[in-house]
């Protein structure tokens, strides 16, 4: 029986010795095949890798440079939205909107803000702004009824690295964007 | 470039911090200096590790152009990955499996523009002129060229093992297949590039 390929291998790279494979001594097919094989490794390994221009390397160096700088520094707003940084986005953007009506909670009645129309689940109020029959007015207010003062006030604090930071820290579009964001979630999750 | 740095340590270490000169700063500080938002610690690492991945990507597709686009792809990809280096292997070996991954990922199985020898300006290590120079960049072109028309598993088992060196177990690592299936693509791949070269190129 002839030489498997593992065993050719083994016999070519020498991690075999020879002397364990008695065929080889009988069989001149499998002894051409081997040195055909070991003839085969010595002209690969001989095949090295032209050696470029000196001014390719800082030029290479310089285009990974480029996009990286392109791509952390270009899209954070796309970043921002994807689903796994959606979650504590949310959670930022609730507390936002609780320290910003806590104060008027006390009122008797308040002026609803201006959400965005489209979402389906987001009934329209009808009396012109009133928190018992805004859904989402509701829900803020049934998470901040165990919300502490502290906590509020920690809220204010946030790393400037942190999504808290960056959500207090956004103009009137961008809050717009992700009050539209937020309520499609919502509407999709049923929330 | 900044060549000292001071940052406080990422991830399950104690929070401390630390002075470290850049220039001549191990890899693993280099790593945490990178995940400290150290760009130009990413610089040294693509200097220190920029040859022998263009080389692996060279030896994938035997042409400058493309190896030149796939060297970009492989440390861009690494800088994304940098958090999940956990230096288990030696940053270059990390780098070498995402290399062999995004050859294997974008090279197809179709015949590559390998480039004539004329269009090549590249230096010489050996320094020697002649025929005899000639001789043998035509040979190793011939080769490259060959190597790089093999299926691509075989094509990366054989690079990982003649040019790297590495085990046939941790070839078998990092293409996710077994050592009798490694030792059977070295075989054929030896075989077809046998065929390819012809008598008189080996």
């Amino acid at each position: 029986m002839h030489l498997s390929s593992e065993e050719f291998v083994d016999a070519a790279e020498g991690t075999r010795p020879e002397a364990s494979l008695p065929h080889l001594a009988e069989c001149d097919r499998c002894r051409r095949e081997l040195a055909d094989l070991r003839r085969t490794m010595a002209v690969a390994v001989d095949a090295d890798v032209p050696e470029p221009s000196p001014l390719f390397w800082e030029g290479l160096s310089a285009c990974i440079g480029e996009r990286i700088d392109a791509e952390s520094g270009g899209s954070w707003w796309q970043a921002w939205i994807r689903p796994r940084m959606l979650v504590p986005l949310s959670a930022a953007a609730l507390l936002v909107l609780i320290v910003a009506l806590a104060p008027q909670s006390r009122n008797a009645r308040v002026t609803a803000p201006v959400v965005p129309a489209p979402a389906a689940a987001v009934e329209p109020s009808t009396d012109g702004g009133d928190l018992a029959t805004d859904p989402l007015l509701t829900l803020v207010s049934d998470l901040s009824a165990n919300l502490d003062l502290d906590s509020v006030s920690a809220a204010g604090f946030a790393d400037p690295d942190s999504a808290e930071h960056a959500v207090t820290h956004m103009n009137t579009d961008e809050l717009t964007a992700l009050k539209q964001l937020l309520q499609a979630e919502m509407t999709r999750s049923g929330a | 470039m900044d060549s000292s740095l001071t940052w406080t340590q990422p991830g399950p270490w104690p929070m401390a911090t630390i002075d470290v000169p850049l220039d001549g700063a191990d890899e693993r500080a280099l790593v945490e200096a990178c995940l400290a938002g150290r760009r130009e610690a990413f610089d040294l690492i693509v200097e220190r590790h920029r040859r022998t991945v263009y080389q692996l990507c060279y030896r994938f597709v035997a042409n400058h152009e493309d190896a030149s686009d796939l060297t970009q792809d492989v440390f861009v990809r690494a800088y994304r990955g940098l958090r999940n280096f956990r230096g288990q292997s030696s940053l270059g070996t990390w780098l070498y499996r995402i290399g062999v991954n995004v050859c294997l990922n974008r090279v197809s199985a179709r015949a590559l523009p390998t480039e004539p020898i004329a269009d090549r300006q590249f230096i010489d290590p050996a320094g020697d002129t002649g025929s005899d120079r000639l001789l043998r960049e035509e040979r190793q072109a011939r080769v490259r060229a060959a190597i790089a028309q093999l299926p691509r598993k075989q094509r990366a088992t054989l690079i990982l093992r003649m040019y790297r060196e590495m085990s046939h177990q941790e070839i078998a690592d990092a293409l996710g297949s077994s050592v009798g299936a490694v030792k059977a693509n070295i075989f054929h791949a030896l075989g077809n590039l046998r065929k390819l070269l012809g008598s008189e190129g080996l």
